[in-house]
């Protein structure tokens, strides 16, 4: 399975650097579509970025948080690494949160420790939404159109209509974490709109919405993320990204063992 | 049962008794014969060593030095469950107190030194009914010790040593607890199985009645032989009859 | 027989002390008697809670019990049908095992959402007929559990909760649970004065997305249980459940959910290959595990299969601790009346040799050796312990039938209900037996010092110097 994917992302990496941006819709495939949408959300240059999450439970905000989140592209896996970096409340200044792929290590300095994050632990809780933020869905899914290869009209986050791609998502390797995404990708701006992810069981999980399209870092990338639980009736996650900045980060920032020495502003 | 022989003889007997550190000699180097089918006693003020000369022709005990020969045996050779069953067989003893067992009838009393040796039950019934018979207690056979008078319980005694033919019957002071009259027909009694079954009868004493029953007397004192008196007179009596 | 003849009236003799010894040695058996029946009761009733709850044996993907019940999805039985037809066609096995079950274990987070309500709870999936039947075993028959612990048949989204589960997840009204309070646990609101608000109507949500007919939640008892798949992926299943059952433990009342096997097995292997984590094995009796257990390794071992079996004390330690622990206090009443019985009768046939000198000297002097008079007094402590054994197995015997129609309830430790505090008489021969046996012996000891000093004694110290 490795090999053929590793083929297949070979194949994509060509496709996407030949074909460019100017294509005609018709020609494209549904996993090309589903690589350009990724490439909307997450930079190919090591970035800095700061997301503000609030907690809204019946539509009250519970709960607000500021992280700095550090994302570096692993060359080899094409897969993102993604140190996370707790900015408030102040009690939580200085944990980090390092994720690789689909392991999860959660450091606190007061005990110089890092503890691995269980998928048990994912389950619920803030945890549970690392894995939309960040999901690098045409490596690990094969997409196919539902619908008509032209497309379907859907209202986005903000009931302004959006003629998108309506794609269907199976895993294509043991780290997609979902066992069926939908996704809807507007036509000609590939900015996803939507996107609703399901468990093994059947139920839907998650469903993000992706809105206020800004510039950053070279394209358009969704100002906020707004992520309602289909588990918890009650719950909606937002997340506000702002702040993009190319930096350096060396890939000793994404060694456990390091963490303790990390040392950042 | 009439042995020739003497039933009793001591050569050069002592006894000697540890008390703490202390060594008391009751008998000092005693030798003597008892004949047989006699009816002998022995005299002796109390610490004189009688009891324990007795102890030791009983069999009840053995000799510190010297040779106890009874029946011909030498006592000494045999270990303790030989001398008991040197006891069962061939001694009888009467005591002062009457000794017997109290939860067993008269009856019961009297069978017991027979189930000792072994006997069928037939031939133990036909033994026991005859000697309380004969010594007049077959009325009250089924009575236990604490439903006879004194005269009756030594009766009984005198029937259980003599229920199985002993050679040797050892008394020590039978008379003691009983009133004289009673203690004149014991004697009398004792006399007459004595007779009867031609048992050697030993026994101690201070009762003149019974003394004066006696065909041999031995005398002692202070653990030795003093005397030993033939009264000549009773022999005949005994062989006339 | 005359030693016998001497012995039985000669206890008589002294009544009143003959029968004080008879007491209390009549004491210390019934005694053993009445609590050794109970003990057996409790013996019997944590056994068959054990096996009507988890069977009698289990067998595991190996490294299982020691350290996979952390993460059950990795040591997954999974060619478990093919080893179910194994153990239903196996000529040794087949005619001992009641019910082979496969059961998966797992664990999650149990929620509530609509009131907020969540919980990790732990999960066990079963084949609904199966743990049905499992209910029914009575090898002892006690016939004394009134709850009806079945599992619905019918709907695999149905299932069983703990009652502190069902009361942590605020299901008291739908299950009928008694609620004492409402829970007044208050959650630490966000740090800040005002709490902004947001108007989510337009966005696509849950009622929407699943098939909830929560209309009234006041009704219906349901829940989300979300667990990690074997691949580590979030996983959720809508659960809905029947009944709450408290369970024995606190701990375990406060996360069990018992579930239908197909569903657990959509929650934990989701996508992935659909194992079992065990199969349950429930015997018809229970002295046949150590055979059982014996074929299932030979046939392991022929097959060359990765398999290991546990069977009831190490499924059910509380099993066999309990089991221990009765056990060691049985031990020590036991040796307690052992002690009771040796000093009562060393007592009383010392001062019986000692006032009966005379008449041990005149045994002797009539010619019974050493051993007989020994033989006689060790005869009277051992009838004076057989008659007060067997008196005391007779009023342990009253005892327990009194007991038994009284109709008293108690709560053993470990169990969710009162039940009825009983003896257990089936199969009490043994005890009796080993009472008897046991109790006559020590008599019979004790009797050995006082008879040998009878026996010791010089003839003519016994007879007395008059």
């Amino acid at each position: 399975m490795k090999m053929n994917t590793k083929l297949v992302c070979a194949a994509l990496a060509c496709a996407i650097c030949c074909r460019g941006f100017a294509s005609s819709p018709s020609d494209l495939t549904a996993q090309e579509i589903i690589a350009r949408s990724d490439e909307v959300r997450n930079p190919k240059k090591p970035f800095q970025v700061t997301l503000q999450l609030t907690e809204y439970i019946d539509g009250s905000a519970r709960n607000e948080t500021a992280l700095t989140v550090y994302s570096k592209l692993g060359v080899a896996e094409e897969k993102f690494r993604n140190l996370v970096r707790y900015a408030d409340p102040p009690r939580d200044r200085g944990k980090s949160v390092l994720m690789d792929g689909t392991l999860m290590w959660f450091y606190d300095p007061s005990s110089k420790a890092s503890v691995r994050i269980s998928p048990e632990q994912r389950l619920v809780g803030q945890a549970s939404q690392g894995d939309v933020i960040t999901v690098n869905l045409a490596r690990d899914y094969t997409a196919h159109f539902l619908g008509s290869t032209e497309g379907e009209t859907i209202q986005d986050a903000d009931r302004v209509t959006r003629s998108c791609w309506h794609l269907e998502l199976t895993p294509r390797t043991t780290e997609a974490v979902y066992a069926k995404a939908e996704y809807w990708v507007e036509r000609n701006s590939f900015h996803p709109i939507k996107g609703k992810f399901y468990s093994d069981s059947g139920r839907v999980l998650k469903i993000a919405y992706y809105h206020r399209y800004e510039k950053q870092l070279g394209a358009d990338r969704p100002g906020e993320t707004i992520i309602v639980d289909a588990v918890n009736a009650k719950l909606v996650t937002t997340i506000d990204s702002h702040g993009y900045r190319e930096v350096d980060i060396p890939d000793s920032w994404y060694q456990r063992g390091y963490l303790p020495r990390l040392k950042i502003d | 049962m009439n042995d020739e022989q003497a039933t009793v003889v001591f050569e050069n007997v002592s006894k000697t008794y540890r008390m703490g550190e202390v060594e008391v000699p009751a008998l000092k180097g005693i030798s003597l014969e008892i004949p047989a089918s006699r009816f002998s006693m022995v005299l002796g003020p109390s610490g004189s060593g009688k009891t324990t000369l007795l102890n030791l022709i009983g069999c009840l005990d053995q000799a510190s030095s010297g040779t106890v020969t009874v029946c011909g045996q030498d006592i000494s050779e045999l270990s303790d469950r030989a001398v008991s069953q040197f006891r069962a067989r061939h001694i009888g003893f009467i005591f002062q107190n009457f000794n017997l067992i109290p939860v067993l009838s008269a009856y019961e009393n009297v069978e017991y030194p027979l189930v000792l040796l072994g006997l069928s039950a037939n031939e133990r019934r036909e033994r026991t009914e005859q000697i309380l018979e004969a010594v007049g207690l077959s009325r009250v056979a089924t009575h236990r010790p604490n439903q006879l008078s004194g005269g009756q319980k030594q009766r009984v005694a005198i029937a259980r040593a003599l229920v199985k033919g002993p050679s040797l019957v050892l008394a020590d002071e039978p008379t003691a607890n009983l009133d004289s009259k009673t203690g004149a027909a014991i004697i009398e009694l004792m006399y007459k199985v004595q007779a009867a079954y031609g048992a050697t009868f030993i026994f101690s004493t201070h009762d003149p009645q019974l003394i004066s029953h006696a065909q041999d007397s031995f005398v002692i004192r202070d653990g030795e032989l003093i005397e030993h008196r033939v009264n000549e007179a009773r022999l005949q009596n005994a062989e006339a009859k | 027989m005359n030693t016998l003849k001497i012995a039985s009236r000669s206890i008589l003799r002294n009544v009143r002390r003959s029968l004080m010894t008879v007491l209390a040695i009549a004491v210390g058996a019934s005694s053993l008697v009445v609590f050794g029946e109970f003990v057996a009761r409790v013996f019997a009733q944590l056994e068959t809670r054990g096996v009507i709850s988890g069977g009698h044996m289990a067998i595991y993907h190996r490294g299982y019990f020691d350290f996979g019940t952390g993460n059950p999805a990795a040591y997954g039985i999974r060619d478990y049908q093919s080893l179910l037809d194994l153990v239903a066609n196996d000529a040794v096995l087949q005619p001992k095992i009641n019910v082979a079950t496969p059961i998966i274990n797992l664990f999650g987070i149990a929620a509530n959402f609509q009131d907020e309500a969540s919980k990790t709870f732990f999960g066990r999936g079963v084949i609904p007929a199966d743990y049905n039947r499992m209910q029914h075993w009575d090898e002892h028959g006690l016939r004394d559990f009134v709850v009806d612990a079945s599992i619905n048949t019918t709907d695999l989204s149905h299932g069983n909760v703990g009652v502190g589960l069902a009361r942590i997840l605020k299901l008291t009204k739908p299950l009928k649970l008694s609620a004492e309070k409402d829970a007044s646990g208050v959650e630490e609101p966000a740090h800040g004065a005002e709490l902004p608000k947001r108007d989510f109507t337009g966005l696509e949500d849950s009622t929407h997305a699943i098939e909830n007919g929560s209309d009234s939640g006041a009704s219906v008892a349901r829940l989300d249980l979300l667990a990690a798949t074997a691949g580590g992926a979030p996983n959720v299943v809508t659960f809905f459940a029947d009944k709450a059952i408290a369970q024995g433990m606190k701990e375990v009342d406060d996360s069990f959910v018992l579930m239908n096997f197909a569903l657990s097995q959509q929650l934990l292997f989701g996508r992935g290959e659909k194992q079992a984590v065990g199969i349950v094995l429930q015997l018809h009796h229970t002295r046949d595990i150590a055979a059982v257990r014996a074929r299932l390794e030979q046939l392991f071992r022929e097959k060359n299969l990765n398999l290991e079996v546990r069977d009831l004390k190490e499924l059910q330690p509380f099993y066999k601790q309990a089991v221990g622990m009765f056990s060691a206090i049985f031990m020590f009443v036991a040796v307690i009346m052992i002690v009771i019985v040796l000093f009562t009768i060393v007592n009383t046939m010392s001062m019986s040799v000692m006032e009966r000198t005379h008449e041990i000297g005149t045994l002797r002097a009539l010619g019974v050796e050493r051993t007989g008079v020994m033989a006689q007094f060790i005869l009277e402590g051992a009838l004076l312990g057989l008659i007060g054994t067997f008196l005391g197995l007779a009023v342990g015997v009253a005892i327990s039938e009194f007991v038994n129609h009284a109709g008293l309830m108690w709560q053993p430790p470990g169990s969710a209900f009162p039940i009825p505090l009983k003896l257990m008489t089936s199969g009490a021969v043994r005890l009796f037996v080993s009472i008897g046996l046991g109790l006559s012996g020590v008599a019979i000891f004790a009797a050995l010092i006082p008879a040998r000093n009878a026996g010791r004694m010089a003839v003519v110290d016994a007879l007395g110097h008059v």
